[in-house]
């Protein structure tokens, strides 16, 4: 029962992080494996220029 | 077994839902409580998934679980990343939801509880979650094109720049309407006015630790965030009992108005890491936090709806916005039943993070279901205010009077009793001067609002506290609105003028960026101040053009969606967009016609004009008020011209659209499909 507590508020933690923008810099150094990756700072600024620079809505009415 | 199992248990929720809405519809004696919309909306969005849904993936798109989707194929760990569906929900619920769901409803609660409510369910149902999902579908299937693009390369280039030009529109007036919303929550509320002011430095310093002290982590920022916002709104009671401090933040209507462009123009121009960024984590975060505790609240307190089902201002009477319920009240709801904007998310961000093009139901259909319920809450909240007490608030001074005296006179003949020392003692339990004539949506759903949390939580004693967190759980999400939108529609507006001059088109240069964020903040702000000079409130002429207008967006995205269908073949299901984009037309035309062309003054743009021009020409106007008279006139003619302007938009792009179908239909041309070659998943079972 406690195992699957743990496992279960795991879950929701990982899913926060994903959702809130927490984790992306885990998930982009997992995929960049090879090349020379960006530093932590850089990647977040790099993805609020691509995040709000587009010109494309990301918030709605 | 299991099968009639299953379909035993959708037939009882299916009929459990048929139940709450129908005891909604029909129940009349004793008032009725809001877990029946609860129930209502719940059962009948869970069976509308389940098999609209369903038919919808499975028959007229015929989604494919083997195809690989953008975020698999173009994976880069930045713009396409391969997400769980249920993150990649809560971005798009996050970025769907804002305050229209919320202000829409509330304000429709003048024709009573009934026809809003059936609308938010069945608009929301048939035609908003339909626009959702198939653009984003159809977005997927073209590596995440935005609305514009796809308007563009599937009916024909002037569609792609109608498209874009209406966006830009509504842009203008959906950020005008927004701020006047705020402006109106704000104005000589000093304790509402130092909250909000507060989270300005509030996310500076999130901001700050964000790109310099722990780059990124954004959950400690916003927790951070959170527990200085919730010091703010405690903190902003002292303020408000302060005689110098209340005094700074005691703001009238437009110094609030100059305060909310000159901030705009700062967000646009500003650097996004600095105030926009951390202002949308906290906002989106509060958004999520606070429509569940909505949804707990109304379960937990399960509050009566005072409101009667149909009111008598459905003749077109009422004083909250003058229109008759068809087809006022359709346009009114807007986001919270078919959202025209929605289409520029899921053609934006959305498709390049899902995982499997299946997730696209979920995603694209029930995400806008989610939004429909808050607008179905937002209804319950405005609807458990004694009605007196609803108009009171949502009325302008110009139509109930100035005082709760005057007021409670003018309301009790409509029918609807009150008590002045009612809202004397209203305003003081939330730590207010007044809350007569707060038009807008926002003060009467914060005070909604409060009434059921501190049902749960507090009781009377946190009324005030429980009013101010509402307020700026409103006003914060307003404001990342208005930031965001800024900035998009300055880089519209470079995007167009660059096409003619260039250089203004670098979104690097600091000119351009202060010239552009300028034209887009005038466009909004003008549009703002006319509002909060109106003398019937602003709300009356500028929520139905931001209706309008939301609502053509949503007929160009389903002319589009339409389009597409009809080049895959699908002539059999071609209703499913022909049905919500007919009834999107006639609503919007029918509304733009009357507000352009109807004769009551209320309602019509010109006919107002005209009635002040006649009050001016017979010495009724006092000369002092000549020249705002005239300001007034100027503004009511120039609304009109927009108004017409968007009926002609959306029939251009009809025009356009028919000829291209006309052509496909009868082989003139080939319906050739933009979409992106097929390419197997290698997450499916057997792929490589």
């Amino acid at each position: 029962m406690t195992a699957r507590l743990r496992s279960a508020l795991g879950t929701f933690w990982r899913r926060l992080r994903e959702w809130s923008g927490d984790a992306a810099y885990e998930i982009y150094l997992a995929r960049a494996a090879g090349q020379e990756p960006l530093s932590r700072q850089a990647f977040y600024l790099d993805g609020l220029r691509r995040r709000y620079q587009s010109g494309q809505p990301n918030r709605c009415c | 077994m299991s099968r009639l199992l299953s379909s035993l248990a959708w037939l009882a929720v299916a009929c459990l839902g048929a139940g709450a809405l129908g005891a909604i519809a029909l129940w009349r004696g004793e008032p009725v409580n809001g877990v029946f919309f609860v129930v209502g909306a719940g059962c009948t969005y869970l069976v509308a998934y389940r098999f609209y849904s369903a038919f919808l993936a499975a028959r007229v798109l015929s989604l494919d679980a083997t195809r690989a989707t953008p975020a698999e194929r173009l994976d880069d760990g930045r713009d396409f990343v391969p997400t769980n569906r249920w993150v990649v929900l809560g971005h798009h619920f996050a970025a769907i939801a804002g305050p229209g769901p919320l202000v829409g409803p509330t304000l429709a609660a003048q024709f009573g509880y009934l026809p809003g409510t059936l609308w938010l369910v069945a608009g929301a149902v048939l035609g908003g979650c339909v626009q959702d999902f198939l653009i984003l579908f159809f977005s997927l299937r073209r590596d995440g094109r935005s609305l514009g693009q796809m308007a563009r390369d599937e009916v024909g280039r002037r569609a792609g720049f109608l498209a874009m030009v209406s966006v830009l529109a509504i842009m203008v007036i959906l950020l005008a309407v927004i701020g006047l919303v705020i402006v109106n929550a704000l104005k000589h509320s000093p304790w509402g006015a130092f909250t909000l002011a507060m989270t300005i430095p509030i996310a500076m310093l999130m901001g700050v630790y964000m790109r310099y002290w722990r780059p990124g982590r954004v959950l400690e920022a916003s927790a951070i965030g959170f527990a200085l916002i919730l010091l703010a709104v405690v903190s902003g009671q002292w303020v408000s009992h302060s005689p110098e401090w209340a005094r700074v933040f005691t703001l009238t209507g437009p110094a609030l108005a100059v305060a909310v462009i000159v901030y705009g123009f700062a967000a646009s121009a500003l650097p996004v890491w600095l105030l926009l960024a951390p202002r949308d984590y906290l906002s989106a975060f509060i958004k999520v936090g606070v429509v569940l505790a909505l949804a707990a609240g109304i379960v937990l307190v399960r509050p009566t709806i005072h409101m009667p089902a149909i009111t008598r201002f459905v003749d077109g009477t009422g004083p909250v916005f003058a229109g008759t319920i068809f087809p006022f009240c359709f346009i009114t709801i807007a986001c919270g039943a078919v959202s025209g904007f929605h289409a520029l998310i899921s053609s934006g961000t959305t498709p390049k993070l899902l995982t499997r093009e299946s997730d696209a139901r979920l995603v694209g259909y029930g995400s806008m279901l989610m939004e429909s319920f808050v607008g179905v809450m937002a209804m319950v909240a405005a609807c458990a205010l004694e009605p007196g007490v609803y108009f009171a608030i949502n009325s302008p001074a110009g139509i109930v009077g100035g005082t709760a005296e005057q007021a409670a006179a003018t309301i009790a003949g409509w029918g609807f009793p009150l008590d002045p020392e009612t809202m004397h003692a209203l305003a003081r339990s939330v730590g207010e001067e007044t809350l007569l004539n707060r038009t807008g949506g926002a003060p009467s759903l914060a005070v909604g609002m409060a009434h059921i949390f501190s049902g749960t939580i507090g009781g009377e004693r946190l009324l005030g506290i429980w009013y101010h967190f509402a307020i700026m759980f409103e006003a914060l999400f307003i404001l990342t609105v208005l930031d965001a939108g800024t900035r998009v529609g300055r880089f519209m507006v470079q995007e167009l003028l660059g096409k003619v001059f260039p250089r203004i088109s670098r979104t690097g240069s600091w000119t351009s960026t202060l010239v552009t964020s300028g034209i887009i903040v005038g466009a909004w702000g003008y549009f703002l101040y006319q509002g909060v000079l109106d003398p019937l409130g602003g709300i009356n002429s500028l929520w139905p053009l931001f209706g309008i207008s939301n609502q053509i967006l949503a007929s160009v995205a389903l002319v589009v969606a339409t389009t597409i269908l009809i080049k895959m073949g699908k002539m059999r299901y071609l209703w499913v967009t022909l049905l919500p984009t007919a009834w999107l037309v006639t609503v919007t035309l029918t509304g733009s016609w009357q507000k352009m062309f109807h004769e009551d003054p209320r309602i019509g743009f010109l006919a107002q004009a005209s009635a002040l021009e006649q009050q001016i020409a017979d010495g009724r106007v006092p000369e002092a008020k000549v020249a705002d008279t005239r300001h007034v006139m100027f503004n009511n003619r120039l609304d009109a011209t927009v108004t017409g302007f968007f009926a002609l938009l959306i029939l251009a792009l009809l025009a356009e659209a028919a000829l291209e179908w006309y052509r496909i239909l009868t082989r003139r041309r080939s319906a050739l499909l933009t979409e992106s070659p097929y390419v197997r998943t290698k997450w499916v079972e057997g792929s490589p």
